[in-house]
């Protein structure tokens, strides 16, 4: 519908290997001037590496990056910039002890090199942008004390102050209230209009086929296709990012109302910085139910998984526990498993616990083994043996020894915390069949009750029996007919409500 | 009247001897606050020690000798940034093996040199510098003033630093560093060398300290003569909060602790000599017990970039 | 089950050594000093003859056991212990006082309240810093480092005033009574029982690592406190803080043992600095007490040694202190090098987690 507008960047044949997983094997991207092009992919795709080479954070081990006509060896994210390309990560890269202006400031460069901080200039130069584009931030507040939506902002004021005419926008919408998602598009859109190329990374089809030009779709390395929006089929989409046809949704049958397993009355956590995280919440959770909790990050779910489990006990209020308790951390690789240990260390974390397993101060450490054994072999996780250290493997099968160790402890409960994060479709696939699994409690567990705790709504709609809400620490019912992401993205959005 | 004078002369005596503590930590502070912590400052203020005799030596000039005392503070400092930034190696064991390298090398090679028995090596010192006009404020004047040109040096190097570390660019992106360093690298700012710049830094004021130590307090070296320095300028950054002025203050502060025991004496206070040596460890150890708590690190303080795998 | 694990910790200690030897060859050629010289007299003084061999190296190796015990123990655990040297005279201080009186006990029950009180002793001293760290989060390592220096600066106040032998000449104290000594291992030499002693603690150590609960938990512990907290549901810090004090313990015993089996009285400088050493032996030994064992003896035969070099090649003893920091630093790079850049000796494929999050 357009003419052909000028390349602004071409990726072509690029490959990056983390050790010997390629993330990126043999990708092409094409980016034009003054398009917004979507790139899709599922969690583990390879989209943010393949944009970080093109944001000069990784360098490729093979492959041409061109930018406007020109090859280019990027070098560092400053040689990026110095070539026009802005990135927007996914992980935040601000620094929480500076102030937002000193923030604006860092690897802002001009002519005076080094002496002279010229905060003066950013902060006219910034406000100039903030008229322009509606974003607004505080200068003078300390980055830590902002919320999610802020430091978001300022990422992207960050790069825009730069000027520059491609910008990457690795997952922005992660972090966004529906409302919100939308005045970021209209900025998107008055950035291309200007000519600027805008690259928006994201695994939600929805939101990208609503405000992008062209699409490339990425799958295990590989990018499967690109295409106009507007000559694709949704259906197609899906099958190359997936990869085959997508599961229907399904709402989970209700369950038959079980015992009540555990209980938080009024219970309240001190967050890090001594607020309360968590704030006079009152939950019962019966066996046999998935319960979901979703909320946008940072709204107390973290205290919340850890009243559940049993890490911590409450700074206020009350919590009844049943003594067989699984977590599935968010954080594997540093809270779930300890990567220098070997697999059977690893499955002792929680083994070495049982009295079964002890011989008076002495760990029956055969027992131990053999209990790994069987766990590797029934839950396939991919290793050269129970003794090789969890570092050496991928993420998915570190995951499915986490799982299989925790699932084997919730003879009751199981609190899992963004399970899925960071898996593949498979691994994914894996984790949800062992939550239903566990509740319906058939083979050798009884029935078990299991709280999801996500911020993936497509996760927690699919699994849980029930949903609630998590607001700034408070718990929000969730109803019948809000049972939707639209739904459940305005109760997130209702902080000011539940606050005021 | 005798009191006053006493008091004079411990005053004097405690800007004396909180002068290196002072450079030491000075140096520490931006070193810090870079992410780095640097426990093998007490072997660069040795080495600078030693460096600053033999150079005061060979050139017949104490000044020349607090330059070359520098160099040898820095030699120790860039053995230590290479194992544990360049190699990214734990800091706290790399800068311990630094300071009982420092230790070790300093007094082979004076036992090496001067023999055993440690002949006493006289050195040409740094003269007293009166500064007109200032030195004639009563009571502190004298003991701020009259004092060697490196008291002075530590003067304009607290503001300095402090200039640098909080109103300039580079100083922003070496906070930066220290407090987020994979943020900064996503700035463009490069990690590694801002770490090792620091360390740099840290090291040569660390070398001026100990020329200092050998040049205008002994006029003399001797072996182990940082005698713990270099810890104690390390508590010493905890206490001043990260802030070199501040930071020299406190200093100035600990100078006073180690000055105690002349001042008690001349008051005829007669405590053993060697319970006197205890008391500006069990200070600093009190005052990082009733003070921690109040201030905060710089958050990446002694982890390593990039991160450990796994 | 660890068997990789071991293999690498005795490769990385091989090649360490060899770098260490070959920069001290280097420096000492620099020094002007001939290093095949050197070494023949360093063997010779350390391991040439029975004396050498029984009345300097293995003497000399037993406070660096069990001082090198005491660093593995806190490193395994997470805990900076820098203060080895303090607690051993901490311990030596402890082991004096009840070495002295005696209180007409019997040789042996004597000699096991002379190693306890040494114990207690060198726990005592660690409690502080333990305390600092585990309820004001002062981190160890400063205060460690300077709690030597009062143990030490006390320890000589001691040996000049309240405890200073009758005749007021020499600064050490009175020597401890005979039922308190150690009695000597071999006929005619110095070797003493507190090498059995060393032997069987290393073992016993290794065992409790391997093995136990406790021992699990502070492995758990010192690799990751996060999980260890959250998939373990352990108390770090209470696990650190009891490993915190065992190590001092251990570290205090080295005193005790010195003192009861060696110099049968305190002096100021008592200790050459091995509570430093010990950093080196745990270090080089990978944290394994068995290891510690074998790098115990290697820097005894190296102190023993120093001195047949100094008279013999004339080489300034301070050296050894500068090889010691060599040991540690070459530890230190070959492992770091093990682990990032050398495909062949890596464990496995390492992918960080924000590379396989994507």
């Amino acid at each position: 519908m357009t003419k052909e507008r000028p390349a602004a960047a071409r990726l072509s044949g690029i490959r990056k290997a983390f050790g010997a997983v390629a993330a990126v094997d043999g990708a092409d991207l094409l980016v034009h001037a003054g398009e917004v092009h979507g790139v899709l992919g599922e969690n583990g795709a390879g989209k943010t590496t393949l944009l970080s080479i093109l944001g000069g954070s990784l360098r490729p081990d093979a492959g041409e990056i061109r930018i406007g006509n020109a090859a280019v060896d990027l070098r560092s994210p400053r040689h990026a910039w110095d070539r026009g390309v802005g990135m927007v990560h996914q992980h935040f890269t601000l620094v929480p002890r500076l102030t937002v202006l000193e923030n604006l400031t860092l690897g802002f460069r001009d002519a005076a090199r080094g002496w002279r901080l010229p905060l003066d200039d950013v902060r006219v130069r910034a406000e100039e942008l903030m008229g322009r584009t509606g974003l607004s931030v505080p200068f003078d507040s300390l980055t830590e004390n902002l919320d999610v939506g802020e430091r978001q902002r300022i990422e992207i004021l960050k790069a825009l102050l730069r000027n520059p005419s491609i910008l990457i926008l690795d997952e922005p919408t992660a972090v966004l209230m529906p409302g919100e998602i939308e005045r970021l598009f209209a900025l998107v859109r008055d950035l291309t209009d200007r000519g600027v190329a805008v690259v928006l990374v994201a695994h939600k089809l929805d939101e990208v086929l609503s405000v992008s030009d062209r699409v490339t779709v990425m799958r295990e390395g590989r990018s499967i296709l690109t295409a106009p929006v507007a000559e694709v089929e949704r259906r197609a989409l899906t099958r190359a990012m997936v990869g085959r046809e997508p599961e229907p949704f399904s709402r989970p049958p209700a369950p038959s109302h079980g015992k009540t397993v555990a209980e938080l009355r009024g219970a309240r956590m001190l967050g890090r910085h001594g607020e309360w995280a968590l704030d006079d919440v009152t939950l019962s959770i019966q066996a046999g139910e998935i319960l979901g909790v979703a909320g946008v990050q940072g709204n107390g779910q973290r205290e919340l998984a850890m009243a559940l489990s049993g890490v911590r006990t409450p700074d206020g209020g009350s919590a009844m526990l049943p003594s067989g308790v699984g977590f599935i951390t968010q954080d594997r690789s540093r809270e779930g498993l300890i990567p220098d240990f070997d697999l059977v260390e690893n499955m002792a974390l929680a083994l070495h616990r049982r009295a079964e397993l002890r011989r008076g101060l002495l760990l029956d450490w055969r027992g131990i083994r053999d209990r790994t054994a069987a766990a590797v072999t029934r839950y396939q996780v991919r290793t050269p043996g129970a003794s090789t250290a969890a570092r050496a493997l991928s993420g998915g099968n570190q995951q499915r020894l986490v799982v299989a160790r925790e699932v084997a402890e919730a003879t009751d409960l199981l609190v899992a915390e963004n399970p899925t994060r960071g898996l593949d479709v498979a691994a994914a696939a894996f984790v949800h069949e062992e939550l239903k699994r566990l509740v319906r409690g058939d083979g050798d567990t009884g029935m078990a009750a299991v709280v999801l705790i996500s911020t993936d709504l497509d996760e927690v709609l699919a699994l849980s029996h029930r949903i609630v809400v998590l607001v700034r620490g408070r718990i929000l019912a969730v109803p019948e007919q809000a049972r939707t992401k639209e739904g459940l993205g305005s109760l997130m959005l209702s902080v000011d409500h539940a606050t005021a | 009247m005798i009191e006053l004078a006493a008091l004079a002369t411990f005053l004097e005596a405690s800007v004396r001897l909180g002068v290196p503590l002072g450079l030491a930590a000075i140096g520490e502070t931006v070193t810090e606050r870079s992410g780095v912590i640097n426990i093998g400052l007490e072997g660069s203020i040795i080495a600078g020690a030693l460096a600053g005799a033999l150079g005061a030596l060979a050139f017949g000039s104490a000044g020349a000798g607090v330059v070359v005392g520098a160099g040898g503070g820095l030699v120790v400092a860039l053995v230590f940034a290479v194992f544990a930034v360049g190699l990214g190696t734990d800091q706290i064991i790399t800068g311990t093996a630094v300071t009982l390298g420092g230790l070790g090398f300093t007094g082979a090679v004076y036992q090496a040199r001067f023999g055993v028995t440690g002949t006493a090596l006289s050195l040409p010192t740094l003269p007293v510098m009166e500064i007109p006009l200032l030195s004639r404020i009563p009571l502190v004047g004298h003991a701020l003033f009259a004092q060697a040109p490196t008291a002075y040096f530590a003067y304009l190097a607290a503001p300095a630093a402090w200039y640098f570390l909080f109103r300039t660019e580079w100083g922003l992106e070496l906070r930066a560093v220290g407090e987020e360093p994979s943020a900064a690298a996503a700035a463009g700012v490069r990690v590694r060398w801002t770490r090792i710049w620091a360390a740099l830094f840290g090291g040569a004021m660390a070398g001026v300290a100990g020329a200092h130590l050998a040049l205008a307090h002994a006029g003399t070296f001797s072996e182990n003569m940082s005698a713990g320095r270099g810890f104690i300028a390390i508590a010493v950054v905890v206490l001043g909060r990260w802030n070199p002025v501040l930071v020299f203050l406190a200093a100035l502060f600990f100078g006073a602790a180690s000055a105690a025991q002349f001042f008690l004496q001349t008051l005829g206070l007669d405590l053993p000599y060697q319970l006197f040596l205890t008391l500006p460890y069990l200070l600093t150890l009190a005052a990082l017990a009733g003070w921690v708590g109040k201030s905060r690190a710089p958050a990446a303080l002694a982890r390593p970039w990039p991160p450990a795998e796994g | 089950m660890r068997l990789p694990e071991q293999t690498h910790a005795g490769l990385v200690a091989a090649a360490a050594l060899a770098v260490t030897a070959v920069l001290a060859g280097v420096s000492l050629k620099l020094g002007g000093f001939d290093p095949f010289q050197a070494g023949a007299a360093m063997v010779r003084g350390s391991l040439g003859g029975r004396s050498a061999l029984l009345s300097v190296t293995l003497v000399r190796s037993v406070p660096l056991i069990l001082t090198g015990l005491a660093v593995a123990l806190a490193f395994r655990a997470g805990v900076w212990n820098i203060g080895a040297e303090g607690q051993l005279y901490a311990g030596a201080v402890a082991a004096v006082w009840v070495g002295l009186e005696g209180g007409g006990l019997p040789a042996p029950i004597l000699i096991v309240a002379v190693l306890l009180a040494a114990g207690v002793g060198g726990a005592a001293w660690a409690l502080v810093p333990a305390l600092m760290r585990f309820r004001m989060g002062v981190g160890e390592v400063i205060t460690t480092i300077l709690m030597n220096f009062v143990a030490i600066y006390l320890a000589a106040w001691l040996v000049h005033g309240p405890l200073q032998e009758s005749r007021g000449v020499f600064p050490q104290t009175e020597q401890i009574v005979g039922a308190a000594r150690l009695p000597p291992l071999v006929e005619g030499a110095r070797l003493h029982w507190g090498f059995v002693l060393a032997v069987v603690l290393a073992v016993v150590l290794w065992a409790f690592v391997r093995w136990t609960v406790p021992g699990f938990r502070i492995r758990a512990v010192g690799a990751s406190p996060e999980a260890a907290r959250i998939a373990g549901r352990i108390n770090p810090d209470k696990v650190a803080l009891r490993a915190f004090l065992v190590s001092g313990a251990l570290a205090g015993l080295a005193g005790g043992v010195e003192v009861a089996g060696v110099t049968f009285a305190l002096y100021e400088g008592l200790s050459p600095g091995w509570g430093y050493t010990a950093i080196a032996v745990a270090l080089l030994a990978g944290l394994n007490p068995l290891g510690v064992l074998f790098t115990g003896f290697l820097f005894g035969a190296l102190q023993g040694g120093a001195g047949a070099m100094q008279r013999e090649a004339g080489i300034p003893s301070a050296w050894v202190g500068a090889v010691e920091a060599l040991a540690i630093l070459s530890v230190l790079a070959v492992d770091q090098i093990r682990r990032r850049r050398i495909p062949i000796l890596r464990a496995g494929t390492v992918v960080t987690q924000e590379q396989a999050d994507d």
